[in-house]
């Protein structure tokens, strides 16, 4: 039997190795959410989750924290767990960051990592603000309800939308400007954004066509 | 100019030309159509006296007033204008602008005069789009209609005037801190309806250096939010009498501005500094407001007439 003194420490011990084991829990549920699915299929797409790299298959799960790679022959496209459809061009590696809904079905937050590529989101509306996120290196554009695409290299990122308006901040200055329907704009690394412009119909159309997942 | 009547006559013939002469010099030059006319990452932004190239949605206004000559009771001692202008596209390519201007003359020891000057209305079609090379080039026709007060000067003689237009930015060019410069211009040739009237050649330029593309495009300064949306430029207008004149003269005005630059909106300042009597008495100025109906409206009166989106 152990006296009182003997059983303080173990329960204390105790209570930290089970805060520790649901924080760890916790935190691997995050990252294991499920995000959306893969909903449409061309070439040898893969899907880095866990470390894994598996070759993406039609109705395949995609959580928080993994990372699609279209090859230069591919398209993939994600129905994501709010409404939101993805369509991810050839030559993309993409990561969702975060992806979270209530027990709606309504977004919470979307964080989308674009490390290259280009890629087209058909936002899902919501009814509070809960915006869409795309980050890549040089800059961020965020949207709520909105049809557009972002395409992004190692040193510049541009912006094209269909329907709604997207805020593109630089991330060196923190400047930003607003996107509405049929414009478009670039930013470069480490500088403001170019000012918006009128995108013509056959801008729209090569990018709709690299999107274009059948 | 033996076609005017009225209260003009009175000016006697040399403050009418003057009068005349302003109308045509400040009030003839084909007038821009957008504030955001892009070839690629570069936008030219509107000037105040010559056109922007390309077609577009805008609405915009000015005001300007310069000093003339004065002289006797009822010669001309200056003249202002407030003016309204409206373009349409009507595809993505091809555009059509309209546009008025009231204009006021004020006369020594005499009451001013006032009126409407000449209705006129454009098409414009966008050429060329180079993104690469920062180039356009523009087809333009202007129809001016004998509609205005001719005693305020205006011509009871319409006009049409085929033009050309284009922009040239030098961004694409490695010269480092100068790739913020661009160059825009117009040339035109005014076709007279019927004597009095004479033909016309149209000319103009403007040089510029855009703070906005320096930023974007070159290097990012920690500069003031003021200064990050300026356009320093300047315009140099030219009219010239083709053929038979009727007594216009040539025409010549330097506009050195600013132009600024927010989300939707433009507003450019300059000076009009004529280079010639015949343009005016002193240095004057307009203002300039202009909306860019396709950015602040995009999904109605902001977007062309026939559009696949």
């Amino acid at each position: 039997m152990f006296s009182p003194e003997t059983t303080i420490i173990p329960r204390a011990l105790r209570h930290l190795l089970i805060g520790a084991a649901l924080l760890i829990l916790s935190a691997s549920v995050a990252l294991a959410a499920p995000a959306g699915t893969v909903v449409g299929l061309n070439g040898a797409c893969v899907v880095l989750s866990g470390g894994a790299r598996n070759a993406a298959k039609l109705g395949q799960p995609v959580q928080v924290g993994d990372t699609v790679d279209v090859p230069a022959d591919g398209k993939l496209k994600l129905r994501m767990t709010d409404g939101s459809v993805v369509s991810v061009a050839s030559g993309t590696r993409m990561t969702i960051a975060a992806y979270g809904v209530d027990g709606a079905g309504q977004r919470q937050e979307a964080k989308l990592s674009l490390g290259q590529g280009l890629l087209r989101a058909v936002v899902a509306p919501v009814d509070r603000p809960a915006s869409f996120e795309v980050s890549t290196a040089v800059g961020t554009a965020a949207a709520r309800s909105t049809d557009w695409f972002v395409e992004a290299s190692s040193n510049a990122m541009q912006v094209g939308v269909l329907s709604g308006s997207v805020a593109m901040t630089s991330a060196a200055t923190q400047r930003a400007v607003v996107i509405p329907p049929r414009w478009g704009a670039r930013l470069e690394t480490g500088r403001d954004p170019v000012s918006p412009r009128v995108w013509s119909q056959a801008e729209f159309d090569a990018v709709t066509a690299r999107t274009d997942v059948r | 100019m033996t076609h005017v009547a009225g209260p003009v006559v009175r000016w006697g013939a040399g403050a009418l030309a003057i009068a005349a002469a302003v109308v045509l010099g400040l009030c003839g030059f084909p007038r821009g159509t957008l504030a955001y006319t892009a070839a690629g990452d570069r936008l030219f932004p509107a000037t105040a006296v010559l056109p922007q190239i390309a077609p577009g949605d805008e609405f915009y206004n000015w005001g300007w007033t310069v000093p003339l000559a004065g002289g006797p009771i009822g010669a001309p001692e200056r003249a202002s204008n407030f003016a309204a202008v409206y373009s349409k596209t009507i595809t993505e390519r091809l555009g059509i602008t309209v546009k008025d201007t009231w204009m006021r003359i004020d006369r020594v020891g005499r009451s001013q005069l006032q009126g409407w000057t000449n209705f006129e209305a454009e098409i414009k079609y966008l050429a060329i789009d180079s993104q690469p090379h920062e180039f356009l080039l523009t087809l333009g026709l202007d129809r001016e209609f004998a509609t205005g007060a001719q005693r305020i000067g205006a011509s009871p003689k319409g006009a049409t005037e085929p033009r050309v237009y284009f922009g040239k930015g030098l961004g694409d060019l490695d010269i480092g801190y100068l790739r913020p410069l661009a160059v825009t211009g117009q040339a035109g040739y005014q076709f007279a309806d019927a004597p009095p009237r004479g033909d016309r050649v149209n000319l103009g330029f403007v040089v510029e250096y855009s703070i906005p593309y320096l930023q974007s495009k070159v290097n990012s300064f920690e500069l003031p939010e003021i200064i990050r949306g300026l356009t320093p430029m300047t315009e140099v207008s030219i009219g010239l009498p083709a053929g038979r004149s009727f007594g216009a003269p040539t025409t010549v005005m330097f506009s050195p501005g600013v132009s600024y630059a927010g989300e939707g909106w433009e507003f450019h300042l300059a000076a009009l500094v004529p280079a010639t009597r015949a343009t005016a008495a002193g240095a004057g100025v307009i203002a300039q407001l202009h909306l860019s109906l396709d950015y602040l409206f995009p999904d109605t009166i902001g977007r062309p007439l026939f559009s696949e989106r």
